[in-house]
């Protein structure tokens, strides 16, 4: 009874707990999936902190500081994770310049540029408040999807620190809810609907193309469970329904 | 960055015949002010080649002792150094106390707490046993402790004494392999169907607020299905996994002596997921570049030396490593390298993801 592998134990949905019990290629995996986290919530939060101050109004640009400092903060939360690997947290949060963005009609697809792992989307520019609105709705429903995904992570360290994560997440949606709701009191449909359907199909591309063989490698290893398309879909039902009962259109 | 630090070795109890219980005092007491539940991990030398193990902490915060419980392993360095050689006096080293197998305690709680060991799995669960019911006096533990037989039950006494001072609070359920016992459920192994008829008979699962597991890979699977089957969601479920995973020695690396290094182009030999490739590259290409390039899905993130995502291990030849900001000096020495930043030096060089 004692001896199982460690690979049967994590494709029967065991927990690792250290890092001194993770075997080569998961450490390898594990580290991949935190810094795409990491690096697109540092990503995110760099783009959104300019937005703060074209925040119509106080209560717009509380939320909005609000949601850079706490994005700031969950990357953090899972930095420190990857310090326990040996990564080097300080020079980590700086090695890239997480401002940078591409060109609002570059296209990319679901490629990540080099040197940080931040998703695709991460790498369009906003253009003013309600556009900015929009990109958090848009993009905070599909890190909500993904937190679904996250919290079932066999690392059991990396699993608790995306459980605290998930609600805060949840949060900054709902206050991208909120402003959208306000914004189209304002009767500015038009120009959000103009930035859903430039953020639409972008934030789709954030699920990836999802490669079976490596999404079963992931599996086994309990880093996965849900098929890429699978989430997608279950972004868009959502996503869509929310859109509609603001007045606006998928696509 | 990890920091050893010199911890005295000022007792040494043999709980069973093949486990033993040490006391440390450590040179840097505020560095070792332990959470109930964590582990130490200590390092040593044998013949020549750093070793580390992780013990877990089996004393309870409160107790003002740090102590660790180790098991003898069959052709376990460690465990056999610790139980054979290591003497009351001794000096060894280790890291501060790392772990999150733990939840917070408060004395204004009233929970209930469960908790699963097989074998010396025992050792973080005492730890968080006795701390509990030392901090929160209106909360009780049921421990559900398996091993092969009574003569291999770690702190068999120490878990009577402490059900007697904390009447009522403590209850402990042995569950033995072999030895029979007066009442058939507790004879075999903690299973998933075992884990059920407790649950129907022995213990009320429904008001359980956190359960924790530290026991042999199978047993935690089967005991975990049984918790979510009950009711329990996965944040009530707190793993620790048994020390036995741990990866054994590694053999040292291959050092070719004449190996060259005239030859401006390298031919590198990768090993990733089990299957090698032989790739003919430049010697100014990283051996991170050199794989992606010919379609190998090498990992990598930062791509920077700060993350150590890309990290593999040199088996033959040599690489210059241009920036490390992520491996300590005694991975270098067993041959681990990042490849974002490690050019080929020798004419051939061999390379593994997979160790």
């Amino acid at each position: 009874m004692d001896d199982m592998s460690l690979k049967d134990y994590l494709a029967e949905g065991g927990m690792l707990t250290s890092p001194a019990n993770v075997p080569p290629r998961y450490r390898a995996e594990l580290l991949k999936l935190m810094a795409t986290f990491v690096d697109s919530e540092l990503a995110g939060a760099a783009g959104f902190a300019d937005t703060i101050n074209r925040g119509p109004g106080i209560k717009e640009r509380i939320a909005a500081a609000k949601i850079v400092l706490e994005k700031t903060d969950n990357a953090d939360k899972v930095l420190k994770i990857m310090g326990d690997f040996g990564a080097d947290e300080v020079r980590y949060a700086n090695h890239h310049p997480w401002t940078a963005r591409l060109d609002r009609d570059a296209d990319i697809g679901t490629r990540r540029v080099e040197h940080d792992m931040r998703l695709a989307v991460f790498n369009y520019p906003l253009e003013g408040w309600g556009d900015a609105v929009v990109m958090n709705l848009l993009m905070g429903q599909a890190v909500g999807v993904q937190m679904g995904e996250f919290v079932k992570v066999s690392y059991q360290p990396l699993a608790e620190a995306f459980r605290g994560i998930a609600p805060v997440e949840a949060r900054h949606a709902e206050l991208a809810h909120e402003g959208m709701q306000r914004l189209i009191a304002e009767d500015q449909g038009d120009q959000l609907q103009a930035s859903v359907h430039y953020w639409w199909p972008r934030v789709a591309a954030s699920f990836g193309i999802g490669n079976p063989d490596r999404f079963e490698a992931l599996r086994e290893m309990g880093l996965r469970h849900t098929p890429n398309a699978e989430l997608k879909s279950a972004w868009e039902a959502r996503a869509g329904e929310t859109l509609s009962q603001l007045g606006l259109k998928a696509t | 960055m990890a920091r050893f630090h010199d911890l005295k070795v000022t007792d040494i109890h043999h709980t069973i015949r093949d486990a033993v219980v040490l006391t440390l005092e450590p040179d840097d007491p505020a560095a070792f002010d332990f959470i109930q539940g964590q582990y130490l991990t200590f390092r040593r030398d044998f013949d020549g080649e750093e070793l580390r193990r992780s013990y877990s902490i089996c004393s309870g915060r409160h107790e003002g002792k740090l102590q660790v419980g180790i098991k003898r392993v069959e052709g376990g360095a460690f465990s056999n150094f610790a139980n054979e050689e290591l003497k009351v006096g001794d000096t060894l080293q280790a890291m501060e106390p790392m772990g999150g197998f733990h939840t917070p305690l408060d004395p204004a709680n009233a929970k209930n707490y469960l908790g699963f060991a097989g074998g010396s799995g025992i050792t973080p669960v005492l730890s968080i046993v006795k701390t509990t019911l030392a901090t929160e006096p209106r909360s009780t533990f049921t421990l559900v402790y398996a091993n092969k037989g009574v003569a291999s039950i770690m702190f068999r006494e120490e878990l009577e004494d402490l059900k007697n001072q904390y009447l009522g609070r403590l209850s402990v359920i042995h569950v033995l392999e072999q030895d029979a016992q007066e009442i058939d459920l507790f004879t075999g192994m903690v299973t998933e169907e075992k884990c059920a008829q407790l649950f129907r008979t022995w213990i009320d699962v429904e008001s359980v607020d956190t359960a924790f597991i530290c026991g042999p890979e199978p047993m935690m699977l089967g005991i975990a299905r049984a918790l979510r089957d009950h009711g329990l969601d996965d944040a009530q479920i707190k793993f620790e996994l048994f020390a036995s995973a741990q990866p054994g020695r590694l053999k040292s690396k291959v050092v070719s002596k004449q190996a060259g290094k005239q030859a401006n182009q390298a031919e590198v030999a990768i090993t990733l997921d089990g299957a090698t490739q032989t790739i003919t590259t430049a010697k100014d290409m990283t051996i991170l570049d050199a794989a992606r390039q010919n379609a190998m899905d090498a990992p990598f993130a930062c791509t920077a030396g700060v993350c150590s995502t890309c990290r593999c291990r040199v088996i033959e030849g040599e690489v210059e490593m241009v920036a490390n900001h992520a491996l300590e000096d005694y991975e270098v020495e067993k041959g681990y390298v990042l490849s974002c930043q490690s050019f080929p030096v020798t004419d051939r060089v061999v390379v593994d993801y997979d160790q």
